[in-house]
């Protein structure tokens, strides 16, 4: 059974046969998730007209769509970053609580002028998620703890945390809900006049031209390449290999912790125990389906906030719990890297007399 | 023994065993090699299916059976994904993490807090006090799950077919050659883990909270990851891990309830801090060589080069 | 080390049985991996009763032939035929039931098991239940039938190579195995040691084993083989000839395509002291390096000759400084470099050519260009830290593609695309650029054909001749001989004194390889 002898590794895949089997991963998981949906009694033509044409054709879907991305493409970058030094940063909701604490801190104490309130409650936010991968990192680098299982607990740590505050000193007196005070305005990110659609898209388009910088052009990105590829070479050849996954590795934090600023002063304006679910998921899917690569990070979060979008819609006129996201999510990235099978490795057939 | 050590022995299984029983499971896959991540998926169909199977009119036992199917079916998507399709360990665990929670939301939102009865305890009060209480404060899940253990490590460490799972893990080439399927003792140890993943699941709905809330499983299935671990893939080391994090968080509980001020969800973070705490000091004892399966986490391909 | 000459009556053959089936025979076997061909039209008579070696180089398709006799290797085309039956090998475990049992090269033992363990495990994979103390008991027997002295209870990982080996064979044994595969099994061993293995496989033998002897040692062919089967990249050039019919220079040149030329010895052109090692000694559970000094001149190449595992790569990864000996001074021209960095070292012009280039010196998903411009990056010849320049990375590749004489790649080509010789070539081309001083080379042209090893030894010596000077560590006393003036032997992590002039023969380096010095 499953027998092994059939399959042999390619020495070098095409890169067609690579985009093919991504494609056909892709295709098969996005259908398999609107199957699911048509079999909840969700009629196709109400699927492709609510997730195709609403989410990515009309001017106020669009407008959802790009806000709905504008975390996402932060929490891609983080995780691509990580990835590329093969740093498995599963802890992204975690910094992301930091990062969305810090900037309340900041925003709810009225820290420094209100003139510069935004962007220290963005710098806050940064350096609390740097902290808060720095444990991991430490852990690893000096008593090779493996980060996948630090990264974990201090992102269910932090959610304690916020829970900690939002039911103690930040409750939100007026209303009694466990959500923190609602933010003044100098503590909001202005809207552009779409939608809902914030600064916070040029914090993440910012963020998208540092790390195509970062990983592309500096000689750091070159470092980072050669350490993910072969890390006992990069060491002999006399690289600055714990700077490197240092550099990239905090940097991994602070982008997750200012997707968590921009979601409580871009979208939010309050600190809520709902507002980081999903986004380990999330940016594993994007950082993945991107390959890493901050430009692709930019479209495929950009197609992930669709999703989200049509989630949304889908619960609260069809019934059908958001919750179908990221059950997609899950469908999409194991079809597709089931789908690699077909590129890493060949099928021979035994000719065997 | 004073009462409130007798109060927290009561309590602690029901926040030991869906540990002790994800873990258990998933050593077993790791055993065999497959690295795997996903009792918190495991553990979410699980006690969403035995919620929803009590739900509908069916026996606790039965509902638990629900919830162990619901397990194994997950655990058969991850290995397919990983053990024939080769997939990336890591990712295709965290992609069934988000499966099994997409599931449960999507299928489950109408059952939300609905309580009901649930397995039952052994005896509410006629066994009498102290000890013998203590005891009928419990249920049969008990006994089940610490026979459980006793007989994976007598399989695993005393059977052939023990002998063979953990060979796959060490070393699959060797495995191989004389004759072992590797993928077929990969598969098997995967569904082992789902099913007990989804008992683990089970009983935190139908045994322990006789309701089912989204997100109830609430990180203990990474809890389980880091038990297995710091256990050194070993059971006894498994129990340990599950009494120590159960026992945290059963004693914040006592202590709660017993009046002593302290901030609850400070509390309910301590276990979690406590256990990311061992690992670290686990990991820094046992430095490289911490017990891991060798070939843990890695694809085999029999014509590769070995 | 035997030292008989290679002319002296082999054993008397055994009596092969004309007319019956033979033990195994394969037949037209073709074999690729992803279009790379390693077997074409290859084929392999095995009869009862004989001890047949299977010779060629490295690559030649011999371990790649004997994976496919015992179902590790599905063939493209072909038949395999034991005793006279056509055998559909699907898995190994075909091979096993059709009596089938290969030693291999890195022994299918897992590390953590006792050897009684590894037999159950075996034995179960075979479908025979047998409880631990039954398998004990097994691999006593047979060990004690054998003269092995094994103890079951002992892990795999904490024994000897040569005990693990004698696990290996008793495993096997236990599976019921009549034809036996052994992949180069001296290889590992010392003198005495091959000398009572070869003893043993003659005893099988003669007890009606078929044996294939997967071996490049000459002299164990012509002393213990009845048969030969030569292969030579994936074909079978001789098949199955008589050892006594056939002069071992005729094997030589079926097997290596010429016969080597004399060793070519350049003079010690006495330069200054260019690399010291003083007392370097390392220990990981055991003596790894032990109290190893040397010293190394300009102009000069000192070889390092002996058998691979004797701590080679623990003494190049000091070098390299990736591994902290325990003690021990490395100067480099007067320069104590124990405690510097590897990016210091190699800015002091210490160059590391590793022997497995693929896992420790290049990175196979990076381009040409981009594993040339790693060594550089530090000193901003492309640029500064914020902003690399490709355009400049390319055409310093460009140009030492075009000196290394590299083919088949252009700068934007991924490494994993080149062949191996071409592969260690643009190594070279790095590790030699501008202010080489030493270069330690490990086992430089192992795996590589004849003309991309001869084009790297090249390079070598002529960096030598440029003043650099040369630690060459390699287990071909070929390589060796040729090369180098004054060879050194390190053997279980000590270093002898070199030799030099008439004292450096094979003879008395193989004395010292194996430990009789």
């Amino acid at each position: 059974m499953l027998d092994g002898t059939l399959l042999l590794r390619r020495q070098t895949v095409p890169g067609w046969l690579r985009g093919a089997c991504y494609t056909g991963g892709l295709v098969f998981g996005l259908g398999l998730s609107a199957v699911l949906l048509v079999s909840m009694g969700i009629a196709p033509s109400d699927l492709f007209q609510e997730f195709v044409i609403q989410t990515f054709m009309t001017y106020q879907g669009l407008g959802q769509t790009v806000t709905a991305a504008t975390p996402l493409v932060l929490v891609g970058l983080g995780t691509a970053l990580a990835m590329r030094v093969r740093f498995w940063n599963i802890g992204i909701e975690g910094q992301l609580w930091c990062g969305a604490m810090a900037a309340t801190w900041v925003a709810i104490n009225d820290i420094g002028p209100e003139s510069l309130r935004i962007p220290l409650m963005m710098a806050a936010a940064m350096i609390a998620g740097l902290l808060w991968i720095a444990i991991p990192l430490i852990l690893k680098l000096w008593w090779s703890v493996s980060e996948v299982i630090s990264t974990l607990l201090l992102g269910s740590i932090a959610f304690f945390w916020v829970q900690h505050m939002l039911f103690g000193a930040w409750r939100d007196t007026t209303t009694g809900f466990a959500t923190s005070p609602s933010f003044d305005a100098a503590e909001r990110l202005s809207l552009l006049g779409w939608e809902q659609v914030h600064g916070g898209i040029w914090i993440a388009l910012t963020a998208v031209l540092v790390c195509t910088w970062l990983t592309g052009v500096s000689r750091l990105g070159l470092q980072a390449k050669a350490v993910g590829e072969n890390m006992r070479a990069a060491k002999a050849a006399g690289l600055p290999v714990l700077t490197t996954i240092a550099v990239f590795v905090l940097g991994s934090g602070a982008l997750c912790g200012l997707a968590g600023a921009v979601i409580t002063a871009g979208t939010e304006y309050r600190l809520s125990q709902s507002l980081g679910q999903g986004y380990l998921f999330s940016g594993i899917v994007v950082a993945f389906l991107a390959r890493a690569n901050p430009l692709a990070v930019l479209v495929v979060a950009f197609a992930l906030g669709g999703i989200t979008t049509t989630g949304g819609v889908l619960k609260v006129f069809y019934g059908v719990s958001e919750a179908v996201v990221l059950m997609a999510q899950g469908i999409v990235l194991l079809s597709v890297l089931a789908a690699q099978l077909f590129a890493d490795y060949r099928l021979s057939e035994r000719r065997l007399a | 023994m004073s009462d409130t050590f007798l109060a927290w022995l009561t309590v602690l299984p029901g926040y030991t065993l869906p540990l002790l029983l994800a873990s258990l499971g998933l050593m077993i896959s790791e055993r065999a090699g497959v690295l795997n991540l996903c009792p918190e998926g495991f553990m979410a169909v699980g006690a969403m299916t035995g919620a929803l199977a009590v739900l509908a009119g069916y026996s606790p036992a039965v509902a638990i059976l629900c919830g162990i199917l619901a397990g194994t079916g997950l655990s058969l998507l991850f290995g397919l994904a990983t053990v024939v399709f080769r997939a990336d360990h890591t990712l295709a665990g965290l992609a069934t993490v988000a499966l099994g929670l997409g599931i449960t939301g999507v299928l489950g939102r109408p059952y939300v807090q609905k309580p009901f009865d649930g397995l039952t305890r052994l005896s509410e009060t006629s066994w009498g006090e102290g000890l013998p209480r203590l005891l009928g404060q419990q249920n049969l899940l008990l006994p089940i799950s610490l026979i459980l253990v006793l007989a994976v490590w007598y399989w695993i460490f005393r059977r052939p077919s023990g002998l063979s799972l953990r060979a796959v893990g060490e070393d699959p080439a060797a495995a191989d050659v004389v004759g072992i399927d590797v993928q077929l003792t990969q598969l098997g140890a995967v569904l082992a883990s789902g099913a007990l993943g989804g008992l683990a699941g089970a009983y935190l709905s139908v045994a322990s909270a006789h309701v089912w809330v989204e997100g109830m499983v609430a990180g203990r299935g990474w809890v389980a990851v880091a038990i297995v671990i710091f256990a050194g893939w070993r059971p006894r080391g498994v129990l340990f891990g599950a009494i120590l994090f159960g026992g945290a968080e059963a004693a914040m509980l006592r202590l709660q309830t017993q009046g002593v001020e302290f901030p609850l969800y400070l509390g309910a973070m301590l276990p979690y801090a406590l256990t990311l705490l061992v690992f670290c000091i686990a990991c820094a004892r046992r430095g490289r060589d911490n017990g891991a399966p060798a070939a843990l986490g890695r694809v085999y391909l029999r014509q590769d080069k070995h | 080390m035997t030292h008989r000459s290679l002319n002296d009556a082999s054993p008397t053959p055994q009596q092969t049985g004309a007319g019956e089936a033979p033990a195994l025979l394969l037949k037209g076997i073709d074999k690729a991996f992803d279009g790379k061909v390693a077997l074409s039209k290859a084929g392999f008579r095995l009869a009862w009763g004989e001890v047949h070696a299977l010779v060629g180089e490295n690559g030649a398709g011999k371990s790649t032939i004997m994976n496919v006799a015992t179902g590790v290797y599905g063939p493209d085309a072909g038949e395999i035929i034991v005793d006279g039956r056509d055998v559909p090998l699907r898995s190994p475990g075909d091979a096993v039931d059709a009596g089938i049992g290969m030693v291999h090269q890195h022994f299918r033992l897992v590390g953590r098991f006792t050897v009684a363990e590894n037999v159950a495990l075996a034995l179960h994979g075979a479908g025979r239940r047998v409880t631990l103390a039954e398998a004990a008991r097994l691999v006593s027997e047979k060990s004690a039938e054998l003269g092995f002295g094994l103890d079951p209870n002992a892990v795999i990982g904490r024994i000897s190579v040569a005990e693990q080996q004698r696990a290996e064979i008793v495993k096997v044994l236990l599976l019921g195995a009549r034809i036996l595969i052994l992949d180069e099994p001296t290889a590992v061993l010392t003198g005495d040691e091959a000398r009572a293995l070869l003893t043993l496989v003659r005893q099988l033998s003669r007890s009606g084993h078929a044996v294939a002897l997967i071996t490049h040692k000459l002299q164990e062919v012509s002393d213990h083989c009845d048969r030969i089967t030569v292969m030579r990249q994936g074909c079978t050039v001789m098949d199955a000839v008589a050892m006594e019919e056939t002069p071992v220079d005729t094997i030589i040149r079926e097997a290596f395509g010429e016969v080597r030329e004399a060793p070519r010895r350049q003079m010690a052109a006495p330069g200054a002291e260019l690399l010291r090692i003083d007392h370097l000694s390392l220990t990981q559970d055991t003596p790894v390096l032990d109290d190893v000094s040397l010293c190394l001149r300009a102009g000069e190449i000192l070889g390092i000759a002996g058998v691979g595992g004797n701590g080679q790569s623990e003494l190049v990864a000091c070098l390299n400084g990736v591994l902290r000996p325990d003690s021990g001074r490395i100067a480099l021209s007067g320069e104590d470099l124990a405690k510097a960095s590897p990016a210091h070292r190699r800015r002091a012009g210490l160059r590391i050519i590793p022997a497995d280039r693929f896992d420790s010196a290049m990175a196979r998903g990076l381009t040409l260009a981009e594993n040339l411009a790693l060594t550089g990056l530090a000193d901003g010849r492309f640029g500064p830290w914020w902003r690399l320049s490709r355009r400049k990375m390319k055409q310093a590749a460009a140009k030492s593609l075009t000196a290394f004489n590299v083919l088949g790649g252009t700068p934007s080509t991924p490494a994993a695309l080149l062949s191996g010789g071409n592969a260690q070539k643009v190594l070279l081309a790095r590790e030699l650029a501008a202010g080489t001083k030493v270069v330690v080379a490990h086992s430089p042209a192992r795996g590589l054909d004849l003309r991309s090893a001869r084009a790297v030894q090249d390079l070598l010596a002529e960096a030598v001749a440029d003043g650099a000077a040369c630690l060459l560590i390699s287990e071909d006393l070929d390589e060796i001989m040729r090369m180098c003036s004054a060879v050194s032997v390190l053997n279980r992590g000590r270093l002898s004194a070199p030799l030099t002039g008439s004292d450096l023969t094979p003879n008395r380096l193989g004395e010292l390889m194996v430990g009789h010095a």
